[in-house]
């Protein structure tokens, strides 16, 4: 697995273009893999990716089972000559993961649950006030490997998560108008599984992962 | 010394010191004949009546949500339509939260505190269509003017205080310069010191005031480790 993080240049029209639609991100994200049809491979890694904007700036991460080559949107959308892209591998980090560590994490996602229909499957319909977002995201912790440790707030004791933005996107995708609600997760999370906590790092959380949902990152704990 | 707490909240304020003709303006902050003239009307005192006692009190304001300011054109006429009157602009403060203090005899300001509890004439924050929303008093306390703004929780709303991020809120004050105390460079002069509401010669004296600030803890600051810069790159080590 690769873990990439590249810079927009946020003047660039072509940058403009870009961050304007997470469809058309998407398809400027996959098309860094050639020959690459479908982005889940055979032992369940997927091209993941999530825009962060810390400082008026754009920052795209990339987890993906193949090294990228992100010239094309170096070359529309980024500083040519003096900036380019920073990939790592990221399967050692993998492998160090170990129950009861603790990381700074972030995560943007797209929080949504099912409503029976009177036919037919549930109709998904996004979570969009903050409880019901936040409850959403502590309900996963546990199958995905890690629990976030509680931290005092007056004297009473809260998990260390709070949600950062929150986001309803609308975007056009095929002539459809697609609307996504979305929350920017971020916290302190402890180790539990590093096996479940992998799979959620190259898998993905929840749904939209093909819209910069889902991608989970971590830091060093502060 | 003991203090008379008031919570000035309102979708709409005004709090004009300078208007003059159809141009109704506001200050950002209530003023000190606002105040007096709202306590005199919960006293059910009539405008001619002596209001010396009431502008003995030194009065100072705490800015915990400032609004924001709306213009209002303003083309009411009489009802058969006859005689326009002049159109006129009037300004608003909308959305925002004073704590407003006077300082005096205790006595003198518990009876004040139940007379805003029970008031003669209905009460407003400026101008007769900016009732108050919620109780105004929040009692009387024994301390001086400067510990009541410094030591008096956030009265902002909850949404105020839960957009806010950090750990303390620093807040504009407008206090009465002590007795005798010499002009400082942070202060200034307002004309709202009320001699007389009488409706045929009514006046006001200049008053002086000291701006400063207040720093106080907000209460829906919630410690977290989540809010600084995240850089998933640390992690990696040096390349």
């Amino acid at each position: 697995m690769f873990f990439t993080r590249f810079e927009f240049n946020p003047a660039r029209r072509g940058a403009k273009h870009l961050l304007a639609s997470p469809h058309r991100l998407h398809a400027a994200v996959l098309a860094a893999f050639p020959g690459e049809h479908s982005p889940v491979t055979k032992d369940g890694g997927r091209v993941l990716w999530r825009l962060d904007h810390p400082a008026h700036r754009a920052l795209l991460y990339i987890v993906s089972p193949a090294q990228p080559d992100l010239t094309h949107l170096v070359e529309e959308a980024g500083w040519p000559t003096t900036h380019t892209w920073d990939t790592r591998d990221y399967t050692p980090l993998l492998g160090r993961l170990a129950a009861t560590d603790t990381y700074a994490f972030r995560l943007t996602a797209n929080p949504t649950f099912s409503r029976a229909q009177p036919e037919g499957r549930g109709k998904r319909l996004g979570h969009v006030t903050v409880n019901q977002q936040l409850g959403w995201f502590l309900a996963r912790t546990e199958r995905h490997g890690f629990t976030i440790p509680p931290v005092a707030a007056d004297g009473e004791k809260e998990p260390d998560a709070t949600i950062l933005s929150r986001t309803v996107h609308k975007f056009t995708r095929h002539g459809r108008t697609v609307t996504l609600a979305t929350a920017t997760y971020g916290g302190t999370l402890e180790v539990t599984d590093p096996d479940a906590l992998c799979a959620a790092l190259t898998r993905g959380i929840g749904p939209a992962k093909g819209y910069g949902c889902g991608l989970l990152t971590l830091a060093p704990a502060t | 010394m003991s203090v008379l707490l008031l919570r000035l909240a309102a979708p709409l304020q005004s709090w004009g010191t300078s208007s003059r003709f159809t141009r109704r303006t506001t200050d950002r902050a209530p003023s000190k004949s606002g105040i007096i003239g709202l306590l005199a009307a919960a006293a059910g005192r009539r405008r001619t009546d002596s209001i010396e006692d009431l502008a003995t009190l030194r009065f100072g304001v705490r800015l915990d949500q400032p609004g924001h300011v709306e213009r209002d054109f303003h083309t009411a006429r009489p009802i058969d339509g006859s005689a326009p009157l002049p159109l006129s602009y009037r300004f608003y403060l909308a959305d925002a939260v004073f704590l407003a203090v006077v300082e005096g005899e205790e006595q003198f300001l518990t009876t004040l505190h139940e007379a805003l509890r029970r008031p003669v004439f209905p009460l407003y924050l400026g101008r007769r269509s900016c009732p108050p929303s919620g109780p105004l008093t929040l009692g009387v306390r024994n301390q001086t003017l400067e510990d009541a703004l410094a030591g008096t929780p956030w009265q902002a709303s909850p949404r105020i205080q839960q957009k806010h991020r950090a750990a303390t809120v620093t807040l504009d004050t407008a206090v009465d310069a002590p007795l005798g105390e010499q002009a400082q460079d942070v202060s200034y002069l307002v004309q709202d010191e009320p001699v007389t509401f009488a409706p045929e010669h009514r006046q006001h004296a200049w008053r002086t005031v000291i701006a400063g600030q207040v720093t106080l803890p907000n209460p829906d600051y919630m410690p977290t480790s989540a809010v600084g810069d995240h850089d998933p790159m640390a992690l990696f080590g040096a390349s």
